[in-house]
């Protein structure tokens, strides 16, 4: 009877991650060697689905923006949390009102704020536009949403949005510095910068590590508010490889037809899932090296 | 003033700058959003201002009736509870579970927790998960989207373990010895200590359920009286004549961010605390 009563209180947690965790990925792991457009019978064709994506420029377009995407967010975000964990770290007024604005994006619907950016951003009615128009500062509407531009736009708002969310994983990793390091650096004569690259940035070390490895996987994931500000467009500019694999199984708004390539769709989102591994893995195994050097 | 005191307080006015023009940035757009909602559709399109002339409290009367976000308000309601509740039963069972108890077993669940947490192939997942619902007869109902939510639990399962070690086990052997047992001691002792963590978990379920898009989208396609309020509010940009209707879309944007607000500006701490805790732990 006791031995029973422990697998009783995981069953619930166990039959849900089996059922919609696992079992997904190995229907995908199946029908990722067959062709299926989701009626009628599934043929089984080898490797056929992989031969396809080695030549499927679209997909391939989109893996690129994937990391113009995933770089461009990581190089501006990272530096921006972490000096203003830097700065939040330390006692001052205000302090708490600070760090309850940065965090406050996070709170929201990235998707309902992809909608916002979609009505200030627009090209024709925007209210950026209208704004810089008015104080003169642009003399012609600025096309945020065209092919020059939509890229730009789209980092910016993943940076708007993920910028507290760091912040906070850093302070949290921040209050694990003793203090009396940087009181034995000032007596040394130490400079703010200094203090930030020879002490606040090696003893964050492993914390660092993940922090900056979970923010890579994210980055890479992510889709969710792209599909909705862009949709992928203009011309595929910001399409990226998990949007890709959406696609393949549903249509992205109600007047566009599916695809319904489930075989073909599972391919891609296995060949992704490869990518973002063998990306996180490299910098794991880099970021090591690194630390040796130290 | 002396030039000491100049150059001293130079790098802290820069500093100070910097604070509060990211500040700014961050707020800008939420306040855009709130304040467009409150004006008519010209002064969003073409106004170039940031207060109404005059309040067009109409927008929200006219966007829960007209524009049906009455419906797609109570559907996120219904999801985002649900969520939660069941989210946080499964997730206090298993981890009293693994915390407590040593089982054969005990490891593979952890390891497979763990993994579900790194391993993603997009939205590969949705077909099956969503044939499934068919099966079941779910399809026809938000429970489906219920149950796919409460399934992905892996975070907030280790979540919970952090706060579980919080809880001193001679509480549990002294439960013991005045006769109760598994069940009642995590009734009685467990679940009232973890009270607490139970709040601050269940904020950051309720935050991503009534955030999540991709899978009521997914789920309500072809049943718009199904749709929540991301959902209802990304399909108006798609429907006829939503380019006359913007004012519309920014006080639905507000009836989705305004009760996350709200409970954000009491207990802002809270939120952050749970966040920070997610990566820790």
């Amino acid at each position: 009877m006791k031995k029973i009563q422990p697998y009783v209180f995981i069953l619930p947690s166990l039959l849900l991650t089996l059922a919609l965790g696992v079992y997904p990925i190995a229907w995908a792991l199946r029908y990722m060697f067959y062709d299926y457009a989701g009626y009628g019978t599934a043929t089984y064709v080898g490797l056929d689905n992989f031969s396809r994506l080695m030549r499927d420029a679209e997909y391939w377009n989109s893996v690129k923006n994937t990391f113009i995407y995933a770089g461009g967010k990581l190089i501006l975000t990272l530096p921006l949390s972490l000096v203003l964990a830097v700065i939040l770290n330390k006692a001052f007024r205000g302090r708490q009102l600070l760090r309850a604005i940065y965090f406050l994006p996070t709170i929201i619907s990235a998707s309902v704020m992809s909608i916002v950016f979609f009505i200030i951003f627009n090209a024709y009615n925007g209210m950026a536009n209208q704004f810089l128009m008015k104080y003169h500062l642009i003399s012609s509407p600025i096309n945020w949403l065209g092919a020059d531009y939509a890229m730009l736009t789209t980092i910016l708002i993943a940076v708007w949005g993920a910028v507290g969310n760091y912040m906070l994983l850093f302070l949290a990793g921040l209050q694990g510095i003793p203090n009396d390091l940087y009181e034995a650096a000032s007596l040394d004569g130490a400079n703010a910068s200094q203090k930030l690259f020879k002490i606040t940035i090696p003893m964050l070390g492993p914390v660092l590590q993940m922090i900056v490895m979970y923010a890579i996987t994210v980055a890479l994931k992510g889709y969710e508010s792209i599909m909705v500000f862009t949709g992928g467009g203009p011309y595929g500019k910001t399409d990226v490889m998990y949007l890709y694999v959406f696609k393949q199984f549903f249509p992205i708004s109600a007047d566009t037809a599916s695809l319904q390539r489930f075989g073909y769709g599972s391919a891609v989102g296995f060949a992704s899932a490869v990518i973002v591994g063998v990306v996180t893995a490299a910098y794991f195994y880099f970021s090591r090296k690194m630390d040796k050097i130290y | 003033m002396t030039s000491a005191k100049m150059a001293a307080l130079l790098p802290k006015t820069i500093l100070w700058l910097f604070l509060l023009v990211t500040a700014f940035l961050m707020i800008f757009p939420v306040a855009l959003t709130l304040l467009g909602s409150f004006k008519t559709n010209l002064e969003v399109t073409t106004g170039a201002t940031i207060f109404p002339k005059v309040w067009q409290f109409v927008n929200y009367s006219t966007a829960w009736k007209a524009a049906n976000f009455s419906r797609f308000t109570w559907n996120s309601t219904f999801v985002s509870a649900a969520t939660t509740i069941g989210t946080l039963l499964v997730t206090t069972m298993a981890a009293y579970a693994i915390d407590r108890a040593n089982f054969i077993g005990k490891r593979f669940y952890v390891v497979l927790q763990a993994s579900t947490l790194f391993i993603t192939i997009g939205a590969v997942v949705l077909r099956p998960q969503f044939d499934m619902m068919i099966g079941l007869g779910l399809q026809k109902s938000l429970w489906g989207v219920v149950i796919i939510l409460i399934s992905a639990h892996a975070s907030i399962f280790f979540m919970l373990i952090g706060f579980f070690r919080g809880i001193p086990r001679d509480l549990d052997e002294a439960a013991f010895i005045d006769g109760c047992n598994f069940y009642s001691v995590f009734w009685r002792i467990v679940l009232p200590l973890l009270t607490p963590a139970l709040g601050v978990c269940g904020l950051f379920v309720f935050r991503g359920a009534w955030n999540e898009y991709i899978l009521p989208l997914v789920f309500t396609m072809t049943r718009p009286e199904l749709q929540t309020l991301t959902v209802g509010l990304a399909g108006l940009r798609y429907s006829i004549g939503s380019a006359s209707e913007t004012q519309l879309m920014l006080a639905g944007a507000c009836l989705s961010i305004l009760p996350m607000l709200i409970v954000y500006i009491f207990a802002n701490k809270s939120f952050m605390q749970v966040s920070a805790g997610a990566v820790k732990g």
